[in-house]
């Protein structure tokens, strides 16, 4: 039950053009370590400038990028073609579709964003540390975010704007202004989890205490899935006529 | 025996009424659920197939309601309207996947069954995406049977097949009715649901207008009034020709066009001819008026 579950979940999500190109910005982000070290910088030169590539551009565009299309399409686009009815037309409980398709976008967003990071990471600086800090980091904000995109699909059908608009607005701008906003943004959580995994070279990257960040991770991601099972449990299927 | 049971449903959507407080039971053999497009058969289907929570009333399958008891689909083989399908799958693996989320201990088997049902071996290996739009139709119902449910619930299931396809599918649903099998489709076409159907469930505008045997129906259908228009090159010289004959009911002549209403087809359309030869003028057209299947379906909610 489980297996078909991942296999239709992951060949969806891997059959769509918008995967590929995803996988090409994670190629960029490398690309872009790589043009810089062509400027023969000086060693804290840089793990300064990889630091803040993978604070700003890896961190701060990439994953939640990357996230919002693939957790917004886990359970989203079947829901949008009406591929979805072969799933709920079947005896598995709503949660056990809802979690699987959750970890499978979470794992799909980990391999376009995680070995990215790391290899730009590895590239760009000498300190192995601060490459893989970020890398896993990566990871678990794949998971926080994933989940708020995945809830988000099953609230509204306009779950990609929604969720760039978020992007851009919550995350980009207005969580960055005040203290108070910053414990609810996804990225200073990456941050806080970089900072603590990344040595030294990682310090003061982040603006949100370690035990807030991985606290508020733990509570959003549980909120957002059970809030996506909630919706899957009573989500209605008019069909095409109504 | 499963029996799938309506009682004063209804369903709006805001201010939009789509099912109007229907009630009625469909059990074993093949019903079917026959209306214009657009009257309400897969909001019915879909409150049928537990998709939909009723608005009003309740919708049961043998004293459950059906509305979030996904455990239900252990019985119930759903074939939906919509086209969409996984198209990046072979139409085997669609089918293996519908048997591995029913839980079945042999998901390949089944799925081979199923497939050989529906007589799509040779095509079985191919990407969906490819199908004609009848090889999908078929891929869905080979989905809904793997199952081996004891109810089968099909939305317009004959749609893109040709007429081969269409009398094989046939076969096969009176062959799984023969078992005790309650099934329920819908369709717009009258001819399907005469051929196939023991019981028919007639609804317009959200309501049910008629239900029973068809035979019944068909001549409800039959024995309303007529309407014809005519062209000619003298209308009103035909008019009262026409209006001397005695299977014509009224006659109208209006704006230049005349309409002629009667209870005998056949007589009418028989006697028309000589009628406008007897007049002397040249009939240049005679076209039923009201022949569309809205019209008898609205012919039935009037009555």
């Amino acid at each position: 039950m489980t297996a078909a579950l991942v296999s239709i979940t992951l060949r969806s999500l891997l059959n769509r053009r918008r995967t590929v190109l995803l996988a090409l910005l994670g190629v960029l982000l490398i690309a872009v370590v790589g043009l810089f070290l062509l400027s023969d910088p000086t060693p804290e030169q840089a793990v300064q400038v990889t630091r803040s590539l993978l604070s700003d551009l890896a961190i701060g565009v990439l994953l939640p990028l990357v996230a919002v299309i693939v957790g917004t399409a886990a359970i989203g686009s079947e829901l949008d073609d009406g591929t979805i009815v072969y799933l709920l037309a079947r005896p598995v409980p709503r949660w056990r579709i809802v979690i699987v398709k959750l970890l499978v976008a979470w794992v799909v967003v980990t391999l376009l964003v995680a070995p990215a990071t790391l290899v730009a990471g590895l590239i760009g600086q000498g300190d192995p540390a601060l490459a893989i800090g970020f890398a896993v980091a990566a990871v678990i904000g794949a998971l926080e975010y994933t989940a708020i995109f995945v809830a988000l699909s099953l609230i509204t059908s306009r779950a990609l704007i929604v969720g760039l608009a978020y992007v851009v607005i919550w995350e980009g701008v207005v969580a960055g202004l005040f203290e108070g906003t910053r414990t609810f943004s996804v990225r200073q959580h990456v941050l806080a989890i970089a900072e603590a995994l990344g040595g030294g070279n990682a310090d003061g990257i982040a603006e949100v205490a370690l035990p807030v960040a991985i606290g508020t991770i733990v509570v959003v991601t549980a909120a957002a899935a059970i809030l996506a099972v909630r919706r899957l449990e009573t989500v209605e299927l008019r069909g095409e006529t109504t | 025996m499963s029996v799938l049971r309506l009682e004063a449903a209804s369903r709006w959507y805001g201010n939009v009424v789509a099912v109007n407080d229907v009630t009625f039971d469909v059990g074993a053999g093949i019903t079917g659920l026959l209306g214009p497009n657009g009257a309400g058969k897969t909001t019915l289907l879909h409150m049928m197939a537990g998709f939909l929570r009723p608005s009003a009333g309740t919708v049961q399958l043998d004293d459950t309601p059906t509305w979030r008891h996904p455990e239900l689909y252990r019985r119930v083989g759903l074939v939906p309207e919509r086209e969409a399908v996984y198209g990046f799958l072979t139409g085997l693996q669609f089918v293996t996947a519908a048997a591995q989320l029913q839980g079945l201990d042999d998901p390949g088997g089944a799925a081979e069954r199923a497939i050989g049902l529906v007589d799509l071996h040779e095509s079985a290996g191919r990407a969906i995406g490819g199908y004609s739009k009848g090889m999908r139709q078929r891929v869905k119902v080979a989905a809904a049977l793997v199952h081996d449910p004891s109810v089968l619930i099909l939305d317009e299931p004959f749609n893109g097949m040709d007429p081969r396809q269409r009398l094989h599918m046939m076969d096969l649903l009176r062959s799984m009715s023969a078992e005790g099998r309650t099934i329920l489709f819908s369709s717009h076409i009258l001819e399907e649901v005469e051929r196939l159907s023991d019981r028919v469930l007639v609804v317009v505008a959200g309501r049910l207008a008629a239900s029973g045997d068809f035979r019944r129906i068909r001549r409800l259908m039959t024995d309303r009034p007529h309407t014809f228009t005519l062209r000619s090159s003298d209308d009103r010289r035909l008019a009262r020709e026409l209006l001397a004959t005695p299977e014509v009911d009224a006659v109208n002549l209006h704006e230049g066009i005349l309409t002629v209403s009667t209870r005998d087809y056949g007589a009418l359309t028989r006697n028309v001819a000589p009628a406008a030869k007897r007049a002397g003028v040249s009939l240049l057209e005679l076209r039923p008026a009201d022949e569309s299947l809205e019209s008898v379906f609205s012919y039935l909610v009037r009555r």
